[in-house]
């Protein structure tokens, strides 16, 4: 049997036996995370082996679904299943207490499957599907608590964000599909032609909602008001990521202009989102403005023409983002909350998830040799080789500054103030959760020689970007720790509260148009209704001067004639009275004259009848 | 032969006979009877599924004379075009009749006419012969005139007036344009498969011919600016009314221009299909653009049926103007099965907020809130069919919609404009999602009960059908694409 359907179909069926049965949910989720897990294991060894699995489905004519097993599927769906599997495991203890548990459960398996069939799709239709089924499952998860104020509209900014963003994969994947006459995505990128700018353009589109690019940036912080532990697979390393994964793997196709400019957005993402996350006043809002900022350092990296730099840092911060979160969730669970300021001190009172905390963020900063140290190597090395170095590479360097300095800035928060110790349930659950992302947080780049083997791709490298970029991370993790947020941003502080938002942002830009547009179609929508009804009116009107003229002319006259006729019967009644010498005389006068007008007509009509 | 299609054609009818003849029945008799009834037909329909249909031309044809004299003769017979919408047809009219066993004001009434609109709408796509086509058009104008009337809100009377004159005046000019085919037809017949094999009309006749039908199936489909009856109508009929209406007899209109339009005056179609495709897109914007701007949950849905009705006029558009036989057949497959998923789909939701309303008595958004966690079975079916609704993958829509749009930019890109209305689709739904079932519940409707058995037994099928059609929309589609990649014209 092929890996390729046991991937998607394991977590699928977790999804459905948990909502169909109701019961026990998370032992079935963990038993089809963990087959996923060791059906992606199983997956990545074969295909290193030299295998290339594939899988056809029927879709629509001549455009059937295909699932594809190249290598940078294959390590894509392992690092889905393995955030998965760690999360879930954290899961179980985050969700404890939670009376809807079943549902929880199964929406997050359901978005599993959703993702491995986005990482294993090799033709548009599936890609474009599991792309659209992932928003779905966000956003049952975002409003997972849907009683709860605010939440729906979180929910709703979540989904409306990127599906507008979708319209750019529809519309480059109808494109390219057109244009190459095949749904499949290797070949359709080989033979975009023409085509390949505008496919470009609206494949950065796309990816920019998905993953929180500037401007479409301000959903994902918003998306914070789910559970903690979807914050951490969808938030950091999977959904957002399929933005990142998209250019990954469009990127041969990318003419020189359009990396250009998907390299730009990025390096503005990864600025102004570092310096919200630096002014940010709730840890898990500040970990998503990173995560922003992080993904715009891919982008760079893509644009930059090494998208192998790009996917080096999507593996390692899909650790240690999703690390963060869990341990996030841990002082949630502490505090009930996520604000700083509720959070003082909690590191004090959780020493051990404050260590794993500390470790992941080093990490992200890019402390050697944790992971993120080379990924982050990587990108700004591949900056320096590409067409615009200075550019591109001062914006990398300002992300890792910001990224030092925003990490350093919530360690000391975390850590200043009082300890309030207490027993907290569903620990051990958590923790090894934690624990196993934080272990490969710090240790991936055992796997990065091997990645880029798998991948027959070596980023490039360079002596100046390691200096420069363990340079930038450093003073980035004093200036924070030192200086805090506020005094570091100086003038930018108070816009980057607001999000960097213009004047009222999204909200103001393309909501209250559509709904003047609605409401503006209402008005012509009642015009026509009266429209309408005016017309039938007018209808009635004429059936009404038709009857009033039946009435008053026609029926009248008919009446009269009638009334004529009785009125002459009455008459001629007197008479007939019934006494015989009356009716006598009468008869005989009336005979006389009849006689005396026949013989006048006779006079008078004879000699000209005559011939 | 077995005359299986003629079986399944008026089985309804000899249904509706029995219960005429049985006055003194009880009300639960007559609701076993009409539902035996459609039992039967679904199961004569899904028989002519089986039998299927050929590649060429139409297939189970049954034909009897009728008036020798003008060549009108009784014909009837499926392709892959019209089986699938006889399928729906028969399915919808039996969930419908279940979900109605709770009338209990004039039940014989209700039933036979329910089962007389069953015929009609069954007969307006199996016809073969134009005038008896004509004639089901017609015959399920009027019982869908007397159910608004007779069972529907308030404001009943005014909206079943507005329907019926709206819609006979829209169908007159159909009849000119039959009349004017069977003059311009060099055998004298009533003959659809005869008009479609030779279009009997030619140059500026022709363009006559298909500017009346144009204006008859605006109207029926409905397209802006001949829409207004819509609303007004499905706001007053009863739930039941609304479905059959939404679900089968806005297809009229859609099949008619396929059958009639695309057909039977394919040159005249060609030249104006930019007309055609200009309105479509219109019509499919402004649809979500009204719809987004409703307060009432019942309008909303009936807006959004202009909107994805749009759709289907873009891809039988698009058709017309594809010079590329695939590119062609893709936005006819497309349009097809968007016809029956948008039956499936707007049944769903138009029972979900009759079952709503008979709960609440009113539909306004802004009194409801938070009803999931207190009619969660009614909540997750309404998400499930409003995503459908949205386009989301895996669900009805998205096949179809996927396959017209490609179409659309592959032959008019300008036309790929209309994709926007699968954005404001979305948010209008989230926003009545958020509204009525998302957030703290007022505690007025603390003791609302959730869905019963029956509803259950309505919606089940239903939204199984809808992720069938989602995830593995090949068992239609083979049917629709084994007519559509023929079709020459």
């Amino acid at each position: 049997m092929n890996p390729l359907a046991w991937v998607t179909l394991i977590p699928l069926a977790g999804a459905l036996s948990i909502g169909l049965l109701n019961r026990a949910p998370a032992v079935l989720a963990l038993l089809s995370v963990a087959a996923g897990l060791a059906a992606s294991v199983w997956l990545l060894v074969a295909v290193a082996a030299g295998a290339a699995p594939e899988l056809t489905l029927p879709g629509l004519p001549a455009m059937p679904l295909r699932l594809g097993g190249e290598p940078l599927q294959a390590l894509l769906s392992l690092v889905v299943a393995g955030v998965a599997f760690f999360v879930v495991l954290y899961a179980v203890g985050y969700s404890r207490d939670d009376p809807q548990r079943s549902r929880f459960f199964s929406i997050l398996c359901f978005f599993i499957a959703a993702m491995q069939a986005l990482v294993l799709a090799a033709d548009w239709l599936l890609l474009l599907a599991a792309w659209e089924l992932i928003g779905l499952s966000s956003y049952l998860l975002i409003g997972f608590w849907y009683q709860r104020p605010g939440v729906a509209a979180a929910a709703n900014r979540a989904f409306l964000y990127t599906r507008s963003a979708d319209m750019g994969l529809y519309l480059a994947a109808f494109a390219l599909i057109l244009a190459s006459g095949s749904s499949e995505i290797a070949t359709s990128l080989q033979h975009a032609g023409a085509a390949a700018p505008f496919v470009g353009l609206m494949l950065l589109l796309a990816a920019m909602g998905k993953s929180a690019q500037t401007p479409l940036h301000d959903w994902l912080q918003r998306a914070m008001a789910g559970p903690t532990p979807v914050s951490a697979l969808l938030h950091s390393a999977t959904l957002v990521a399929a933005g990142a994964i998209l250019l990954i793997r469009s990127a041969p196709l990318l003419p020189d202009e359009i990396l250009l400019l998907v390299a730009l957005v990025g390096g503005v993402t990864t600025v102004v989102t570092g310096l919200i996350a630096l002014a940010e006043t709730d840890l898990k809002r500040l970990l998503a403005a990173s995560t922003s900022s992080q993904y715009g350092l891919m982008l760079i990296a893509v644009g930059a023409g090494a998208p192998v730099a790009a996917l080096l840092h999507l593996i390692a911060h899909a650790a240690i983002k999703s690390a963060l979160f869990l341990a996030a969730g841990v002082f949630q669970h502490s505090r009930e909350s996520t604000e700083f300021k509720a959070l003082r001190g909690v590191g004090r009172e959780r020493k051990a998830t404050y260590g794993g905390f500390a470790l992941a963020a080093l990490a992200l900063a890019g402390i050697p040799p944790l992971s993120g140290y080379f990924s982050k190597d990587a990108v700004i090395a591949a900056t320096l080789v590409s067409p615009h170095p200075g550019l591109l590479g001062g914006l990398a360097l300002a992300g890792t500054l910001l990224t030092g300095a925003y990490m350093a800035r919530a360690l000391r928060l975390l850590w200043r103030g009082e300890a309030r110790p207490h027993r907290l349930a569903g620990l051990v659950w958590m923790g090894s959760g934690l624990a196993g992302l934080v272990l490969f947080a710090a240790t991936l780049k055992l796997y990065f020689s091997a990645i880029e083997s798998l991948l027959e791709s070596v980023p490039p490298e360079s002596t100046l970007a390691s200096v420069m970029g363990l340079g930038a991370a450093l003073s980035g993790l004093l200036l924070g720790g030192w200086l805090g947020g506020k005094r570091l941003s100086g003038p930018l502080w108070r816009w980057a509260r607001q999000g960097f938002a213009i004047s009222g942002g999204m909200t103001h830009w393309v909501v209250h148009p559509a709904l003047g547009l609605a409401r503006r179609c209402q008005r012509l929508e009642d015009l026509l209704y009266a429209t309408v009804l005016a017309i039938g009116r007018m209808g009635l009107l004429v059936g009404r001067v038709t009857r009033c003229g039946d009435e008053g002319v026609i029926d009248r006259l008919i009446l009269a004639l009638a009334h004529a006729s009785r009125t002459l019967g009455v008459r001629l009644r007197g008479l007939h009275s019934g006494l015989v010498h009356r009716e006598l005389a009468l008869t005989t006068a009336a005979g006389a004259l009849m006689l005396g007008v026949l013989a006048a007509l006779g006079w008078w009509v004879g000699p000209g009848a005559a011939p | 032969m077995f005359p299986l299609v003629s079986l399944s054609l008026f089985m309804p009818l000899l249904g509706a006979a029995v219960i005429l003849a049985m006055p003194r029945a009880r009300a639960p008799m007559v609701h076993a009877l009409g539902i035996g009834t459609a039992t039967l037909t679904l199961a004569g329909t899904l028989w002519m599924w089986v039998r299927g249909v050929q590649a060429d031309g139409f297939s189970q044809v049954e034909q009897i004379d009728w008036m020798p004299a003008i060549g009108a003769s009784y014909r009837v017979g499926v392709d892959g075009i019209s089986l699938p919408l006889v399928l729906l047809t028969a399915a919808l009219f039996l969930l419908t009749l279940i979900y109605s066993v709770r009338v209990r004001e004039r039940p014989h009434a209700y039933v036979v006419l329910m089962l007389l609109l069953e015929t009609a709408s069954l007969g307006v796509f199996l016809a073969l012969d134009a005038l008896l086509f004509y004639v089901f058009f017609e015959v399920s104008l009027v019982s869908m005139y007397f159910l608004i009337a007779g069972w529907g809100h308030e404001d009943r009377q005014r909206a079943a007036l507005m329907f019926f004159l709206y819609t006979l005046l829209g169908s007159l000019p159909l009849l000119l344009a039959i009349l004017a085919f069977y003059l311009g037809a060099e055998v004298s017949t009533f003959d659809m498969r005869a008009w479609i094999a030779q279009p009997p009309l030619s140059g500026s006749a022709a363009m006559w011919a298909l500017a009346a039908m144009l204006f008859t199936f605006a109207v029926k489909t409905p397209v802006f600016p001949f829409h207004t009856w819509l609303p007004a109508a499905h706001v007053q009929a009863p739930a039941a009314g609304s479905v059959v209406l939404a679900g089968v007899m806005l297809k009229f209109g859609t099949y008619g221009l396929i059958r009639f339009a695309l057909q039977m005056t394919p040159e005249a179609m060609r030249a104006a299909a930019w007309v055609v495709m200009v309105v479509g897109v219109l019509s499919a914007l402004y649809g979500a653009f009204v719809a987004l701007a409703q307060t009432d949950l019942k309008r909303l849905v009936a807006y959004t049926s202009v909107n994805h009705m749009g759709y289907i006029i873009v891809g039988v558009a698009a058709a017309a103007l594809a010079a590329d036989p695939a590119l062609r057949t893709l936005a006819l497959d497309g349009s097809v099965l968007q016809m029956v998923s948008h039956g499936l789909v707007t049944g769903a939701l138009f029972f979900l907020v009759g079952s709503l309303q008979e709960r609440a008595n009113t539909r306004e958004m802004e009194r409801f809130g938070g009803l999931l966690q207190q009619v969660p079975r009614l909540g997750w079916f309404f998400i499930l069919a409003a995503f459908a609704s949205l386009g989301l993958p895996g669900l009805a829509h998205f096949p179809a919609e996927f396959q017209i749009f490609l179409a659309t930019l592959g032959v008019a890109p300008a036309a790929a404009v209309v994709v926007l209305g699968i954005v404001v689709t979305a948010g209008l739904y989230l926003r009545a999602i958020g509204k009525v079932f998302l957030g703290p519940l007022p505690a007025q409707w603390e003791r609302m009960p959730d869905l019963g058995t029956r509803e259950l037994l309505v919606l089940t099928p239903l939204t199984l059908l809808i992720v069938a059609l989602g995830v593995a929309p090949a068992w239609v589609l083979q049917v629709i694409h084994r007519t559509t990649s023929t079709l020459s014209f």
